[in-house]
């Protein structure tokens, strides 16, 4: 729970990314209240208005919606979003450094995949 | 509405600027670090502000009124340093009971609970004090006075690592049920920047940054390579600091705003661009050499 | 935002209050010195003695003049101690500005000596029951009327005021120009060397009838009266413009 303050990224990106993993873990539901920017700012000890930027950031992507008065809400489509995001965004990015890198090592294409097959054969065996 | 206005502010102690034309603002209900190296003129700053302290020149208004040896501004600032003088007569609990009678927004009964929390007698006098237990009985005063300006100039000097966690956890917890502005200064800007809107930066009693805590991480950016690709890649550019690693390497850092040329140029020279650190931006701005101490141990 | 209000008036009561509270080592230590006058004025401030071949008298005076020149120089000192730093300081640590604090000042001054003034001429009391006890056969005390009592305190008290008024502007000066601890003591050491009436001094002297000298109880009250608040006046319009500095 306790964010990775090692001062790289903005607190709020981090909030946004915290949020959104409590939405894929199911914690909150579509259409159900999360927390308030001044729950947050006490979960976490940060200035609220950080944590309002966090909120505001999911707001702006659709993921959470605003009733006027009530607070933020979980959008129905969230998880969707959240995948969508995800995979082009910050899998893409992955995927590219991972291919950087073999680069850098010489591994082949085809070493590379099978490393990939390795983990995921290793996890379907646990 | 503008809790504190500053214009062209100057305090000058004999020969020396202590505080050099300074401008800002600050807004009601906003936390904001103020950020300078020691005699940059903080003290100077939070002391003008308290009305301790007349203006050489400029204007420095608190709540739309002069601060200087004004009772209004007197009654709802409170001003915590780690040099504060309470009544050596009184016991520490009968500190508490003037300040209760003198802040009209005085919450006693959370005073009583920090108070024993922190494990304080009664019966004890403040000189007796150590250092630490001073600086967190001062942050007791200073949080139940629910000032509508707070200031903590240092609050945490003496206090251990647990302390000065719960001290951090107060502050937010009870600016949250009772917002108001808070000024607060530090050394340890890694340790208070969570808990920031805004932070000012001094240097040498000159207004030198303000802005929100978030833009000042990306206000900078890293960059590190072959040395003769970094001098290549920062010429026009403004470097606030650099450092040479290894052989033939460096790592420079310069303002954030760079073009989509300037990533395809660094990407072609084979820099690495990273992220700086908030603290770190501040150490480099507040440094008077671009190589911080490394320059003073080169010998030409 | 809601902001305090607070007026002078109110600061002020509450800075007397606090006063009182936290200045109480300031009434520990006139007891100290008036018990210690106490003991001193035993030696008797006045001998008289007759003798002839067969009968020979002594005489002894005993009074408490001793005590209240003690409680006098207690409340010079006190004033300039409250004027010092670590005391205005100790204001400005709570809600106060200058006018506030010394308003305050003041009053625990005037607080001070009709307390030190009364307890001074108790000590007229203490010492009479001491005498009786101690005191063998030969002693007889004087028994004032009731308006020499009132006109005992009153003086008492406002010789008491004067000074603690004469310390408060002399301490306010100190804190101006450190140079002022050496100058005022000098200029009146020097003219008790030299005689008040060389180097234009003659002043001093006057000023000394003036209040000293003086028959009429009603004008000597009104004197000192007018002559403290001109004291006290000067040092807030002098301290007004003052920073609150280490």
């Amino acid at each position: 729970m306790i964010l990775n303050m090692d001062g790289s990224k903005p607190i709020y990106l981090q909030i946004g990314e915290w949020l959104e993993r409590e939405i894929l873990n199911g914690n909150f539901g579509s259409d159900q209240k999360i927390y308030s920017q001044y729950q947050l700012a006490e979960l976490f000890t940060i200035n609220p208005a950080t944590a309002a930027k966090g909120l505001t950031l999911l707001a702006e992507e659709n993921i959470l919606y605003k009733k006027r008065g009530l607070g933020m809400f979980v959008s129905p489509n969230a998880k969707e979003i959240i995948i969508n995001k995800r995979k082009n965004q910050t899998l893409k990015k992955l995927v590219i450094e991972i291919v950087m890198e073999s680069e850098r090592l010489d591994v082949s294409k085809e070493e590379l995949i099978q490393m990939i097959n390795d983990v995921k054969t290793g996890e379907a065996g646990e | 509405m503008n809790v504190i206005e500053c214009r062209g502010l100057t305090k000058v102690y004999g020969k020396t600027k202590a505080l050099n034309h300074l401008s800002f603002t600050i807004e009601e209900n906003k936390i904001t670090g103020l950020i300078g190296r020691n005699g940059s003129g903080k003290t100077t700053l939070l002391k003008t502000i308290a009305g301790y302290l007349r203006e050489t020149s400029g204007e420095i208004k608190v709540f739309s009124e002069k601060s200087f040896n004004n009772l209004m501004v007197s009654a709802n600032v409170i001003y915590i340093n780690d040099q504060m003088n309470f009544p050596t007569a009184l016991t520490l609990r009968e500190v508490l009971n003037v300040s209760a009678m003198f802040y009209e927004k005085w919450d006693h009964e959370l005073a009583n609970r920090l108070f024993d929390y922190f494990s304080f007698q009664s019966t004890h006098y403040y000189n007796d004090l150590s250092k630490g237990m001073k600086s967190t009985f001062n942050m007791i005063v200073g949080l139940c006075a629910r000032c509508a300006l707070t200031m903590f100039d240092e609050p945490t000097t003496g206090m251990d690592a647990a302390v000065r966690k719960d001290f951090y956890r107060a502050l937010l917890k009870d600016y949250i049920a009772y917002p108001r502005t808070i000024l607060l200064s530090s050394h340890h800007l890694e340790e208070i920047e969570d808990l920031l809107e805004d932070i000012l930066l001094i240097k040498e009693g000159r207004e030198h940054l303000h802005m929100p805590i978030g833009e000042l991480k990306e206000w900078a950016i890293g960059i590190q390579g072959l040395s003769e690709n970094v001098e290549e890649w920062t010429r026009n550019k403004e470097v606030i600091y650099s450092k040479d690693i290894g052989v033939n390497r460096t790592y420079a850092v310069v303002k954030n705003n760079l073009s989509e040329a300037d990533h395809q140029k660094a990407k072609a020279a084979d820099l690495a661009l990273t992220q700086v650190t908030s603290s770190d931006v501040c150490v480099y701005l507040t440094s008077k050499t671009k190589g911080g101490i490394d320059d003073v141990f080169i010998k030409d | 935002m809601s902001l305090s209000k607070t007026s002078l008036l109110d600061n002020v009561k509450k800075q007397f209050t606090f006063k009182l509270k936290a200045y109480k080592q300031v009434f520990i230590s006139l007891i100290f010195i008036q018990l210690l006058a106490v003991f001193f004025s035993f030696n008797g401030v006045g001998m008289m003695g007759s003798s002839s071949e067969s009968i020979e008298i002594d005489i002894q005076f005993y009074s408490a003049d001793m005590v209240i020149i003690f409680t006098i120089i207690w409340a010079f000192i006190t004033a300039i101690l409250i004027t010092t730093t670590a005391y205005k300081k100790d204001d400005f640590t709570f809600v106060t500005n200058q006018l506030s604090s010394n308003l305050s000042n003041m009053l625990f001054l005037l607080t001070g000596s009709i307390v030190g003034g009364i307890t001074a001429m108790l000590s007229t009391s203490l010492m009479k029951i001491i005498m009786n006890i101690f005191g063998g056969l030969g002693y007889i005390s004087a028994s004032p009327s009731l308006s020499e009592i009132v006109i005992g305190y009153s003086s008492t008290i406002l010789y008491i005021l004067l000074f603690s008024g004469l310390g408060y502007l002399f301490g306010t000066l100190v804190q101006i120009s450190k140079a002022f601890a050496v100058l005022i003591p000098g200029v009146f050491i020097g003219a008790g060397i030299l005689g008040a009436g060389s180097l234009g001094f003659e002043w001093v002297k006057g000023m000394y009838q003036f209040i000293f000298t003086e028959p009429s109880v009603l004008v000597f009250v009104l004197k000192v009266l007018v002559i403290v608040a001109m004291l006290f006046t000067s040092s807030i319009a002098l301290s007004n413009r003052m920073e609150v500095r280490e």
